[in-house]
């Protein structure tokens, strides 16, 4: 009895483990309060909202129209190709299925990175025909594993049996054969389509600007923190999933049941067979037909005035966009990227001709150096009036001779401290190895931020490349970590909100809303100077749109959009004309913001050191993190 | 049994390095019941399928009322096939099973139905129309399997060992079906078994195939009594085989004596196979048969008894109703027209005999 009782209990367990997170977003999408510990009550809105949200739907038109095309293609191939196995000998059947598996057992990121190549290197751009290709082929393998032994149990001389009663090969193929495997095509596309559904690896490397899955659509808008549509849609995603699946392992369930017994039972079994075979299939392609009507209709097409944007995740407000596109006539095709060094090799390969992308200080000089930018025709820029000159005088750090870049942002690396828990005044990077502060101390993950700030403790160059003074950097960084509470990236903010740490290094731009949301604390650029940094405009060369790509610099510099965009994304603002706008006069003047050139005196910008120094810094970086 | 319905002329067929029939030889006559007889592997199911023309021959013609078919597909042949297993269509009933081939060839509905009907009431299963093969038996899917190729009417019916899966005593009824089908319909059977007591019972012409070879063409009783090798005489029924000598016409010398047989024409002295099935020894008292044994083994079959003895340092394998125990003294006598004497072959591959019967 007991031994029955702990096996309930186990089985209950991993259902809990399986299910709970699923079971807790579920319960989420239902929630009214937007929080995620507070119960508020019951409400659909975030359905309503998720289906009101134009860019969403989109993506799952998206989706379902790749998901189904691709399942069919797949099928088709897959099943010719399964016929085609099943005929070879056995050696090389054995073989062929081999080589047929070994794509699905591969690392998706393999696959999605090595189409990626394929499509760069044969000059296919990326975009919608890229995905579905790409799904085309890592679904062939599905169809193929489920066709194959519905083959194989299949009796060759049903077919022979057929051609001998007179049946010429077509139709003995489709009166004969096909009946009989029917329920591993069908499985096999259902199974296809499922794993279209799904992918994002795959997807995410072989998508182009302006079009989205809703996989990488959601990996996008997470990023820039998650809305509670977000579960919504995963609910569904979720139970779609689940109805497909259930379908897959329904299908071969009729195979079963055809036993003795099958006369009497036939006509339930009829009406099931009926419901799983046509029905259902039918049902999804009529949604996505009349889904694609309706929302293809919507869809304004793009057209060839178009500027095709790669910025930052959640770095311009998204109603600057419509104002462009109104104002102007020209559509807007936006992408997102996390890192300078996503964005990098993505403008090198030339894959997708981006019109206007933003990178930081750095990674403008190493674009000039690596001859990827075209030189802006200011002309066409009269606004580039509207940024303060300072701002151009720093750029020539990486721009030297302002030829290629425009500044959209730009802001400091400091100190944020929570007044209520330090005892004096922070002006210097020495608190930062002050062991009354041990365990209190958050430190950025990031090589060059940990040792940049390091370097300029140190009195040096936070560009150095002497192995002396890095060496020291690096002890210093070994020697505090025993007070460092975590390495953190974007943590720094939500823990310094809530008084998790006392002490941490944050870039300017999240030090304002963090004031707004926790009083106590304070940011200050530590006097041995810090880093400064600039995201700026460039164009690359390869940009198929680059008076459409100086007309949106050009917006952008507008004083009322440039106040648009940093109320949206409060990091500071290059552009004068903007900040006069600014309403309230404590953000207007902040010294977080717009600190004084007396306190930027020491402050330099990050340049990119080659790639001998970048793996030098590495190596240095990970002997902290290992000791 | 008259004219010459298929001609088969020199076929040689081989799979990658092995050779399955070489250069072989055979007709096959109108309304005859011939059976292709041989171990697995020796080349009577290609052969078969070579005549359904699902395998095309690598040399040779195969002739089909005077006209050369070899390049003809499966489904242009006036023949159809009944497959070892069965090779019905799960998906359909029995009665779309069955009309399968007449609706190819765009036959009025009406006399469809009158052929299904005709084609169950053959095979004893009227009224299975509307069943589907899986919820049938095996001996019943396999007269569906007759009845879906009859009704096509074809000149011959291919049979390929289509009684292998079924257990013993249905593949006796079976038999008598199948003497009976082919008796009613009139047509040419050409059937392919490696049983050979259902060649025995059901053939008109026996075709013993080894190896890609002919070994010998004949009556049952001919190839039963009067095998040509030792082959044939080892593959049908049991057999005692010694090598002997011939020492003249009608005296052989085998198991170390002398014995008065039947043969003439072997010349003198001549080393020859000799046969003796195990019902045609006699076991008499000691010293009353030509040589004296001992019995070593004894087991009741039913029929008869099965006894083993050992005579001169040779085995022998005899059947009879009377029963001697273990350890008895016996003679051994065998009337001379049982000695059956046969050619030593010159290898073991080759086609010794294409004698008519």
């Amino acid at each position: 009895m007991i031994k029955e009782s702990l096996k309930k209990i186990y089985l209950f367990l991993i259902m809990v483990l399986l299910y709970a997170p699923i079971l807790t977003l579920v319960v989420l999408s239902f929630n009214s309060s937007k929080s995620r510990s507070k119960w508020g009550h019951f409400t659909l809105d975030w359905y309503r909202a998720l289906f009101q949200n134009q860019d969403i739907m989109n993506a799952l038109y998206t989706t379902l129209i790749i998901a189904l095309v691709s399942a069919l293609i797949a099928t088709l191939l897959g099943t010719a190709a399964a016929l085609g196995i099943q005929g070879m000998r056995r050696r090389f059947r054995t073989l062929m299925m081999g080589i047929t598996n070994i794509p699905m057992l591969n690392a998706d990121i393999v696959t999605g990175i090595s189409l990626m190549l394929l499509f760069i290197a044969f000059r296919f751009s990326l975009g919608f025909s890229t995905i579905l290709l790409a799904h085309i082929t890592f679904n062939i393998p599905y169809v193929i594993l489920s066709v194959m032994p519905k083959l194989k149990q299949t009796n060759r001389s049903t077919y022979e049996a057929a051609l001998d009663l007179g049946a010429s090969p077509v139709y003995a193929f489709f009166k004969v054969v096909f009946p009989d495997i029917i329920p591993g095509v069908f499985s096999g596309f259902l199974l296809a389509f499922t794993m279209s559904l799904d992918d994002f690896v795959i997807t995410h490397f072989t998508k182009g600007p302006g079009i989205d899955t809703l996989s990488t659509k959601i990996y996008s808008e997470v990023r820039k923190g998650i809305k509670p549509e977000m579960y919504a849609l995963s609910t569904l995603l979720f139970l779609t999933v689940l109805v497909l699946l259930m379908l897959i392992n329904m299908a071969p369930e009729k195979n079963a049941a055809t036993s003795a017994k099958r006369i009497s039972v036939s006509r339930g079994h009829k009406i099931r067979r009926f419901c799983l075979r046509k029905l259902t299939p039918a049902a999804i392609i009529i949604a996505i037909v009349i889904g694609g009507c309706y929302y293809g209709s919507k869809e304004s097409g793009h057209s060839s005035n178009q500027v095709i944007v790669y910025n930052w995740g959640e770095y311009m407000d998204p109603d600057v966009l419509d104002m462009f596109e109104e104002e102007t006539g020209i559509d807007v095709v936006y992408e997102e990227y996390e890192t300078n060094e996503i964005m990098y090799p993505k403008v090198q390969s030339g894959a997708i001709a981006y019109d206007v992308v933003c990178p930081s200080d750095y990674m403008v000089q190493r674009m000039i150096e690596s001859n990827l930018l075209a030189e802006i025709d200011f002309d066409n820029i009269p606004n580039l009036k509207n940024i303060g000159t300072t701002y151009m005088e720093q750029s020539r750090q990486f721009d030297p001779d302002n030829l290629y870049s425009v500044p959209y942002t730009w802001g400091t690396v400091g100190i944020l401290y929570n007044k209520t828990m330090v005892d004096e005044p922070i002006d210097s990077w020495s608190v930062l190895w002050d062991e009354k502060y041990k365990d209190s101390i958050l430190m950025q993950d990031s090589v060059r931020d940990a040792f940049g700030v390091t370097l300029k403790y140190l009195g040096y160059s936070l560009n150095s490349t002497d192995l002396d003074e890095l060496e020291e950097a690096k002890n210093l960084l070994i020697e505090q970590k025993p007070l460092v509470q975590a390495y953190v990236v974007d943590q720094v903010r939500d823990k310094m909100i809530g008084n998790e740490a006392a002490i941490g290094v944050i870039y300017s731009g999240e030090a304002i809303y963090t004031q707004k949301e926790n009083p106590n604390l304070e940011y200050v650029i530590p006097k041995e100077g810090s880093n400064v940094w600039i995201d700026s405009w460039v164009i690359p060369k390869n940009a198929k749109h680059k008076e459409n790509a100086e007309a949106f610099i050009n917006f952008l510099c507008r004083g009322d959009i440039a106040k648009m965009n940093f109320d949206y994304i409060t990091y500071s603002t290059p552009n004068t004309a903007g900040r006069e706008l600014i309403e309230d006069p404590d953000i207007r003047n902040s010294r977080i913001a717009f600190p004084d050139a007396s306190e930027l005196a020491n402050c330099e910008t990050f340049k990119f050191l080659g790639d001998e120094n970048d793996a030098l810094y590495n190596r240095l970086w990970r002997e902290v993190k290992s000791k | 049994m008259t004219n010459k319905l298929i001609d088969i002329v020199k076929v040689s067929k081989s799979f990658g390095e092995n050779l399955v029939l070489d250069e072989l030889d055979l007709y096959i006559r109108e309304n005859e019941f011939l059976t292709l007889l041989g171990p697995s592997g020796c080349g009577k199911t290609t052969l078969l399928r070579i005549l359904g023309g699902f395998e095309t021959p690598d040399k040779g013609d195969i002739i089909f009322g005077g006209k050369n078919i070899n390049a003809l597909p499966p489904n242009k042949r006036q023949l159809n096939t009944v497959f070892q297993k069965y090779a019905l269509f799960s998906h359909m009933t029995i009665a779309e099973n069955i009309a399968f081939g007449l609706k190819i060839k765009g036959k009025s509905k009406s006399y469809i139905d009158d052929k299904i009907r005709y084609a169950l009431k053959l095979v004893n299963l009227d009224g299975f129309e509307q069943r589907t093969p899986d919820s049938l038996s095996g001996g019943q899917q396999q007269r569906i399997a007759i009845a879906r190729a009859i009704v096509n009417e074809p000149q011959v019916l291919l049979l390929d060992e289509p009684l292998g899966a079924l257990d013993l005593k249905l593949r006796q009824d079976m038999q008598y079906e199948l003497i009976r089908l082919k008796n009613e319909l009139g047509i040419t059977f050409i059937y392919v078994t490696h049983d050979q007591e259902e060649a025995l019972t059901m053939s008109d012409t026996i075709v013993v195939m080894n190896q890609g070879y002919i070994q010998q063409i004949g009556t049952p009783e001919d190839i039963y009594n009067e095998p040509q090798n030792a082959f044939v005489a080892d593959f049908i029924g049991e057999s005692n085989i010694f090598a002997a000598t011939m020492v003249k016409d009608k005296v052989v010398k085998m198991l170390g004596a002398i014995w008065e047989c039947v043969d003439v024409g072997f010349g003198e002295n001549k080393p020859v196979d000799a046969v003796l099935r195990p019902e045609d020894i006699d076991l008499v008292k000691p010293g009353e048969g030509v040589i004296n044994g001992v019995v070593t083994n004894l087991i009741f079959k039913g029929v008869h008894y099965e006894m083993e003895v050992l005579a001169n340092n040779y085995e022998l394998l005899v059947h009879s109703t009377d029963m001697f125990p273990v350890g008895t003294e016996v003679g051994v006598k065998v009337d001379p027209f049982d000695i059956q004497i046969m050619k030593k072959p010159e290898s073991e591959d080759e086609e010794v005999s294409n004698i008519e019967e």
